[in-house]
């Protein structure tokens, strides 16, 4: 897939992703990450040592297990396009165990070039290098929203930075489907906003298209694996959201209720909630009740709309059965609540 | 009691585009909203072409359950609308009305009925008679009671355009603004001032 054009992309945007690394360094807690680098690195030369060259393949190979998480992905899961955004955060979890295995470097953003790593691909695999050269591709794609999304983090994950470029690697091959899902999250907040201020009819307009649409869906507030930068949002989704289901289970009522006027065209006051599932004719006229019973008893007892004679026992069943009632009355009452608002 | 909501909306409603309907209503008189009064263009391709028919509405207290009682102020040669004191023979005037209805539809419906005259069911028993025997000269008589009672604005323009160039406005700009205000010396005078 992209992974040979990332890899050739790669030897440009390096040496930035390479300031970019530096300046984190300094900018963090050097020095606590520095000590837990320099033991990790002890370990390793250690069991370089012990177990030779030879060994030095089963050295990598400790570090499989891990591997597949991010070398793995870039051709596999570029396919499944979803995949990569759920893979992710969990790699941003377990920084430390997984970087300094993988590259036992100082500064493992710079993992390409130096002595440790071209052992290893004497030994045995390229997973490594082909891993972190996609990291630095990706950095220099997604730089600037990676390193907003750090600040936001905050200090508490420092030893972050290298894991940034593993991370980026997943994201590189994702990287499409992820800004559009961040872009399709931003229109769902938008739409949230919308359907919070204005007229629910927006909701059912808005609302529809993501059902059908292919593009992975944004993160749920209840999304195990959902990246904790993201603002929460589940006091704002919660009541839109029941809406939406509102509406998706009730395809009729929604027919219905869209194409009711909102007061009564004769004497020009809102609709209540039963005048709103008060269906006088077979026409479909809408009219409150009271003009309903002023046109029964002092009128011609005739529909305006249609001129014809109003059946009483059929208008007095409508009326009472409350079968349809329960359903349009909750979605009106949103309704009218949305558009007072 | 009169519901003034509706009417008061439908006020509004109506004078919306008066410029493309045709028909307008205002009030006669101050705030009372029971007796309003409406105007509608004569249609074209009619007698009644280049007319503007002022039409007398009064509005009983239930209202929009009971039809308003409409009358043409202006006289107008038709066979359903009586020559001698403008009522009208409408249908929705009367048992078809529908509260569903408004002043606007009903002005509308009036408009409808000048360019559509319903010979066979009149109210002026005279004018259905000429329509059906002599229809030139009906349509001449019709031109000529238009010329004469519905173009009353326009007569004595000529007097009004030239008081306002004495007051120093330019005399066709005067000319248009009071055709635009149908010869209102009051309301053209306010306009120029304005702007």
């Amino acid at each position: 897939m992209g992974y040979d054009a990332m890899a050739n992309e790669a030897s440009v945007p390096a040496a930035i992703s390479r300031d970019f690394g530096k300046k984190k360094k300094v900018n963090r807690s050097a020095k606590l990450k520095q000590c837990k680098l320099d033991a990790r690195r002890e370990q390793w030369l250690s069991q370089v040592k012990n177990k030779g060259c030879m060994d030095g393949s089963t050295g990598t190979m400790t570090t499989s297990p891990s591997h597949p998480k991010m070398s793995l992905p870039s051709p596999g899961q570029g396919v499944l396009g979803s995949r990569p955004r759920k893979m992710l955060p969990r790699v941003e979890m377990e920084p430390e165990g997984l970087g300094l295995q993988d590259s036992g470097l100082d500064s493992p953003v710079q993992s390409p070039t130096p002595s440790g790593n071209m052992q290893r691909k004497d030994c045995s695999s390229t997973s490594g290098s082909s891993g972190s050269s996609v990291g630095s591709c990706s950095r220099s794609v997604s730089d600037a929203e990676e390193d907003r999304q750090e600040e936001e983090k905050g200090e508490d994950k420092g030893g972050l930075d290298d894991w940034e470029a593993v991370a980026d690697a997943l994201s590189a091959v994702g990287n499409h489907t992820r800004t559009n899902s961040d872009s399709l999250k931003t229109v769902v907040d938008s739409r949230m906003y919308r359907i919070h201020h204005s007229d629910t009819r927006l909701v059912v307009g808005a609302t529809r298209p993501d059902a059908n649409r292919t593009i992975p869906r944004a993160w749920k507030p209840d999304d195990a694996a959902r990246p904790q930068c993201l603002p929460n949002l589940s006091k704002q989704l919660s009541f839109p959201v029941n809406i939406e289901r509102h509406f998706a289970t009730s395809g009729w009522h929604r027919q219905a209720i869209i194409s009711a006027p909102s007061s009564c065209p004769i004497c020009v006051e809102d609709f209540d909630l039963t005048d709103s599932s008060f269906l006088p004719c077979s026409c479909g006229f809408r009219i409150c009740l009271f003009c309903h019973k002023k046109i029964l008893e002092e009128g011609d007892g005739r529909c305006p709309g249609c001129r014809k004679k109003y059946d009483r026992v059929a208008c007095m069943e409508n009326s009472v059965t409350g079968t349809g009632l329960s359903l349009p009355r909750r979605i009106t009452r949103s309704c009218s609540m949305n558009s007072r608002s | 009691m009169l519901d003034t909501t509706r009417v008061q909306k439908e006020l509004v409603e109506c004078n919306r585009d008066t410029a493309i309907s045709g028909v307008s209503i205002d009030l006669h008189d101050g705030a009372n909203l029971t007796h309003l009064c409406g105007s509608i263009s004569g249609p074209l391709g009619t007698p009644y072409e280049g007319g503007t028919f002022i039409i007398d509405i009064q509005l009983p207290s239930d209202y929009p359950f009971e039809p308003p009682k409409m009358q043409f102020i202006t006289r107008v040669w038709h066979p359903n609308i009586s020559s001698q004191n403008g009522a009208i023979c409408l249908d929705i005037l009367k048992d078809q009305w529908s509260p569903a209805l408004t002043l606007k539809t009903a002005l509308l419906s009036l408009q409808a009925l000048l360019s559509a005259p319903a010979p066979d069911d009149p109210q002026d028993a005279v004018v259905a008679q000429q329509y059906l025997r002599d229809y030139q000269k009906f349509v001449g008589t019709a031109r000529h009671w238009t010329d004469t009672f519905a173009k009353i604005a326009t007569v004595g323009i000529d007097e009004k355009v030239s008081k306002l160039v004495e007051m120093g406005f330019p005399e066709e700009l005067a000319r248009s603004v009071l055709e635009a205000v149908k010869g209102d010396e009051n309301a053209a005078l306010e306009k120029l001032c304005s702007g």
